[in-house]
């Protein structure tokens, strides 16, 4: 599987080639892709702008038809009904988010760069076999074992708490599989083979070696988990009966279930929930592309 | 254990397979590093994964040989029985597959087609290139539940935003979730909004990384753009293309919460009037929550498994015997 | 050796770490967890379900400052049934989560008598005695066939028919509604009815959607004929066996081909926003369907809707029951306070609140019940429209799958409404339920 390695950490600037005169004509966007670029643009972006123009509205104005285009003036207003809304206790879902979110973040990082290393760069006995495993846990719908793991969370008393949310996620496949495929390039053999020489114990060696060069691919692990944790829907909503300790996403459903579902309120709720991702996507944004771009290549 | 074993043979029985030449002479200490801490390292996955994923599907495979429910009494063991009403008798299953596997091609094909054709555009050289890659990039900061809700919104029957555009160019509205071809239209949609970005910046990664000479041999032959793209750019993609194929078949044969938060209001599990899309995993928890027919809800589960193996090892295959070929 | 030392030590690390995780992250409050001592404060969790809960706010004040050792936590407003009955099932099967009062709907407390050994036996808190605060088919529901106390009554649905007067006077059809009522002695001059108000008004529909329309009308005929819907009182599926089930379907089938529906989904977003528009001129209106509409409508309808006496004679749909997991490790006060919501008291109070109908023959009898009319219903006589018949209800038995059944035959309605043939749908309906009852 070639392509799926990641390339190596120097890498030449992004960007169009420096070339020649004429593969600077034959590098030229043509009208044609200027037009599908801003339409792709567009189409991207739309459903945020339109996010923004019902959570702005009344709910009526919502209703209406036909639909509205421009924002309105009740933003702020829409915001504050949200946030005292009992039922959603958004404020409250922010927090718990941000704290499961962090936590599995903290946790992928680390464990997922300390068993990267170990597959990548470490020999054991199974290890081929070991991390056939980790492949094929990738492919498991947690779907499959909600009912089990229903029965073990109850028995743990862990329902409606968050480390029933949590400690699941602490590290998964994917991570391992991230940091395996970086540390395999990253990380010279000689750099390592020259700190045993000088006596450094495994964990030394992760420690001041591996981990300093793992740095920018945990960078963007890190800000992928969280991004997908952030967005956890499904095990949260079967644990997590308690609407007063809700996640975020959780407090979204209570906003939408509510029989007297109140459009503007609930997009208010939707931008509240994507304007932390929003925030970290704009100051990381360079470093999520470049992750998706080199880490390409999960498989 | 054998590992214990080795631990204690003597040295001399001869270098390990992974046994690195030693500088010096290793205390025993730092044999014990060696051979051990890899296990430690990659311990904390196994823990989790034993506790919480390998042990429910294991009690997952002993329900799906019973007929546990919460409405028996007692549970009787039922052998094969589930695997064999689902497999032979079960329309509304195979039903949900037919749907799984329609919305996946509904939704991966133009999705893929479409990642290729921006990455192509982004791989030009253009000014504002970050603004571009993030703009595209940009609904995968959306939660599912969040795209669920804005496009029921944007497909509502009576004040949705696709109908008005219909209406206004003088087109007769569509019921988005009556007809199953459109339901799976508009739930294949909301999929491809979130991906394409995504996968368009995988393909430009990997269009980076094509070496300009063969283009420039190409368009001095006198090949125009399309044909550069078609004869050199994809057949150069091929094994990225394989890989986001495989991505998206693991998410698409779980596909959930987009055609659940379709239906608005009760019932979504059903997956429209005449189940016209409901998908497998939905048919898992219709079965499990709503007829509570826990052994076999696990039998659909292990099924459900089952393919995505299927489909992941098939797309394997072809991606070996495809990077093979060049 | 000092390997096993290291791996000791390294599982050390990781449970203190699992654990120093576990209280940073454990928010839950620990409710349930204070200690079984009935001397110390007692904290107990109501669940319930629907927009606005049951209406008990000012009720669980009050048994506060009564019982100052006890605390009261409601959870579930805004969820809805289907939800909240899926979380319910697994929170009883596996023996924890669920709150110490829950609440049970009419539909699904049949599921639970299976498991009626994981909740308390009211009969053992005295509950026996309080059988004649309850009318006696709401009281046999709530028992199990062998004679196991599983829930207290809290309401019952009752049957009206809510309609837009503004509407009716703009189409010509009377809008008092006395003479409405008198409009539709039966269903099918109900339907005839519609197709006069179609004639009249191409912009809004009759109804809101058939399968609202058919609830009730299952109902209410199951009441007079076999006193069961999809299941027999064994428990066998009689979908297919039971005239009730298919005569209701063919009449709701009839309504759709007249083209009365606004094949709107009952709970969902375009329902909502077709009482916001008024686009329909009826619904089938239970007693907490007053408040749905009042909620959902909003001000600007105030006045507007109005309320009448059903097609048919009488009929029931919807209402609940209050009960205590075995899981609660305050049984006895959960019980004393499942006692007092659904006391005669209890129910007048939620019924002044939300319009939900008591179930005790007492609080039907009770002044504030009787006399009472509903502002926002042009000042309708509620308590009488609903209040009259309830007494004499035969219960309709549910069976144990009801709401999965119930669903499938439901979703082949909504497939007529989208244009499909009912005959076929028939077939589709009993093929599916069929299935879904398993």
């Amino acid at each position: 599987m070639t392509t799926t390695t990641l390339r190596p950490p120097v890498r030449r600037p992004a960007g169009p080639p420096r070339a020649s005169h004429r593969s600077d004509r034959l590098w030229k966007a043509s009208p044609l892709t200027w037009f599908g670029l801003v339409l792709g643009v567009i189409l991207s972006l739309f459903p945020f702008y339109w996010m923004i123009v019902i959570a702005s509205r009344t709910n009526d104005a919502a209703n209406s038809w036909p639909p509205p285009f421009l924002p309105g003036g009740k933003l702020g207003d829409n915001i504050q009904r949200v946030l005292a809304n009992g039922d959603a206790n958004i404020v409250k879902g922010l927090l718990n988010s941000f704290l499961v979110s962090g936590t599995i973040t903290v946790a992928t990082v680390f464990f997922g760069s300390l068993a990267g290393f170990a597959f990548a760069k470490l020999r054991f006995r199974g290890k081929n076999a070991l991390l056939l495993i980790i492949l094929a846990s990738m492919m498991v719908p947690i779907q499959l074992g909600v009912l089990p793991l229903y029965i073990l969370m109850a028995k743990l008393e862990w329902l409606n708490t968050m480390p029933s949310v949590t400690v699941p996620f602490l590290i998964g496949g994917f991570g391992i599989f991230m940091m395996r495929q970086y540390a395999e390039q990253a990380v010279p053999n000689e750099l390592i083979e020259a700190a045993r020489v000088d006596g450094c114990s495994t964990w030394r060696v992760y420690w001041h070696v591996v981990a300093p060069a793992l740095r920018p691919a945990a960078a963007v692990l890190g800000l992928l988990t969280f991004m997908e944790q952030w967005n956890q829907f499904f095990w949260p909503f079967v644990v997590l009966a308690d609407p007063a300790n809700p996640t975020v996403q959780i407090s979204l459903r209570s906003l939408n279930t509510a029989y007297f579902a109140d459009n503007s309120q609930i997009f208010a709720g939707t931008l509240i929930a994507t304007l932390p991702l929003f925030v970290v996507f704009v100051l990381f944004g360079r470093q999520i592309i470049g992750g998706i771009m080199e880490g390409a290549v999960k498989s | 254990m054998s590992l214990d074993l080795h631990a204690v043979a003597p040295p001399d029985h001869g270098p390990e397979r992974g046994a690195r030449p030693a500088h010096r002479r290793p205390t025993s200490l730092t044999r014990l590093d060696l051979k051990y801490s890899p296990y430690l390292y990659v311990l904390p996955f196994f823990v989790i994964f034993a506790v919480f994923s390998a042990y429910p599907i294991a009690y997952t495979v002993w329900i799906a040989l019973t007929d546990r429910s919460p409405l028996n009494a007692t549970i009787s063991f039922v052998g094969l029985d589930n695997f064999v009403e689902l497999i032979t008798d079960d329309p509304q299953f195979w039903n949900a597959v037919v749907n799984t596997f329609g919305m996946f091609l509904l939704s991966t094909v133009p999705q893929l087609l479409l990642a290729l054709v921006l990455a192509n555009a982004l791989n030009r050289k253009l000014r504002a290139q970050t603004f571009f890659r993030m703009a595209i990039a940009m609904p995968i900061i959306t939660s599912t539940a969040v795209v669920a809700l804005i496009f029921s919104m944007i497909y509502a029957k009576e004040f949705g935003l696709v109908n008005w555009v219909l209406d206004t160019v003088g087109l007769d509205p569509i019921d988005w979730r009556a007809n199953r071809f459109a339901s799976w239209f508009a739930i294949s949609t909301m999929v491809d909004w979130r991906w394409v970005g995504y996968n368009a910046l995988i393909y430009l990664a990997a269009m980076q990384s094509i070496s300009k000479d063969m283009y420039e041999a190409a368009s001095l032959d006198g090949a125009s753009r399309r044909r550069q793209f078609w004869s050199i750019t994809v057949p150069q993609l091929r094994p990225t293309i394989i890989f986001t194929l495989i991505i998206s078949t693991i998410g698409g044969l779980q596909l959930f919460t987009e055609p659940l938060l379709f239906t608005s209001g009760s019932g979504g599990l059903s997956g429209g009037s005449e189940g016209q899309f409901q998908t497998i995993t939905m048919y898992l928890l219709d079965v499990m929550n709503q007829r509570f027919r826990w052994g076999y809800a696990g039998a659909v589960a292990l099924v459900l498994f089952l393919l995505i193996a299927l489909m992941s090892t098939v797309n394997y295959l072809l991606a070996r015997r495809i990077s093979s070929d060049k | 050796m000092s390997v096993p030392i290291r791996r000791r030590r390294f599982a050390a690390i990781a449970l203190a770490s699992v654990a120093v995780l576990a209280t940073a992250t454990a928010c839950g409050d620990d409710s349930s967890d204070s200690g079984s001592s009935s001397d110390g404060p007692v904290n107990l969790v109501v669940d319930v379900f629907g927009d606005q809960g049951f209406g008990y706010d000012d009720l669980y004040k009050q048994y506060e400052a009564e019982h100052p050792n006890v605390k009261i936590t409601e959870r579930g407003k805004g969820l809805g049934l289907g939800d909240y009955n899926t979380r319910l099932t697994q929170q009883i099967t596996a023996g924890s989560g669920a709150g110490d009062v829950v609440a049970l709907e009419e539909g699904t407390i049949v599921q639970f008598y299976a498991q009626a050994d994981k909740f308390v036996n009211l009969a053992d808190h005295g509950a026996n005695d309080l059988k004649g605060n309850f009318l006696p088919w709401k009281w046999e529901q709530g028992s199990t066939p062998d004679g196991k106390v599983l829930g207290l009554g809290t309401d019952v649905g009752s049957m009206a028919v809510c309609y837009r007067s503004d509407l009716f006077k703009a189409a010509g059809l009377p809008t008092d509604r006395e003479q409405v009522g008198a409009l539709w002695p039966t269903w099918d001059q109900f339907i005839a009815a519609g197709q006069k108000f179609a004639a009249a008004d191409k912009k809004h529909k009759f109804v809101d959607s058939a399968t609202n329309f058919y609830n009730v009308v299952l109902m209410q005929t199951a009441g007079q004929g076999t006193g069961y819907t999809y299941y027999d009182k064994s428990n066998k599926l009689v979908i297919g066996e039971n005239p009730d089930v298919q005569a209701s379907y063919n009449l709701t089938a009839k309504m759709i081909a007249a083209g009365l529906s606004n094949n709107l989904q009952s709970f969902s977003n375009e329902w909502n926003a077709g009482f916001k528009n008024g686009t329909f001129a009826t619904i089938a209106c239970p007693a907490w369907m007053t408040g749905v509409i009042k909620g959902q409508a909003g001000d600007a309808a105030a006045g507007k809707w109005d309320i009448a006496k059903a097609p048919g004679n009488g009929g029931n749909w919807g209402g609940s029951f209050l009960a205590v997991p075995k899981s609660s490790k305050h049984a006895k006060e959960a019980a004393e306070l499942v006692k007092f919501l659904t006391s005669s008291k209890g129910q007048t109070e939620a019924f002044k609140k939300l319009g939900n109908l008591p179930s005790s023959p007492q609080a039907l009898a009770d002044p504030a019940v009787v006399d009472a009319t509903n502002d926002y219903f042009s000042k309708a006589p509620i308590g009488k429209i609903f209040g009259t018949g309830a007494s004499e209800l035969k219960p309709v038995y549910l069976g144990p799958k009801n709401n999965a059944v119930r669903t499938a035959v439901e979703n082949s309605l909504r497939a007529v409404e989208q244009g499909k043939s009912a005959e076929e749908q028939w077939q589709a309906a009993l093929k599916n339920g069929e299935a879904a009852g398993k």
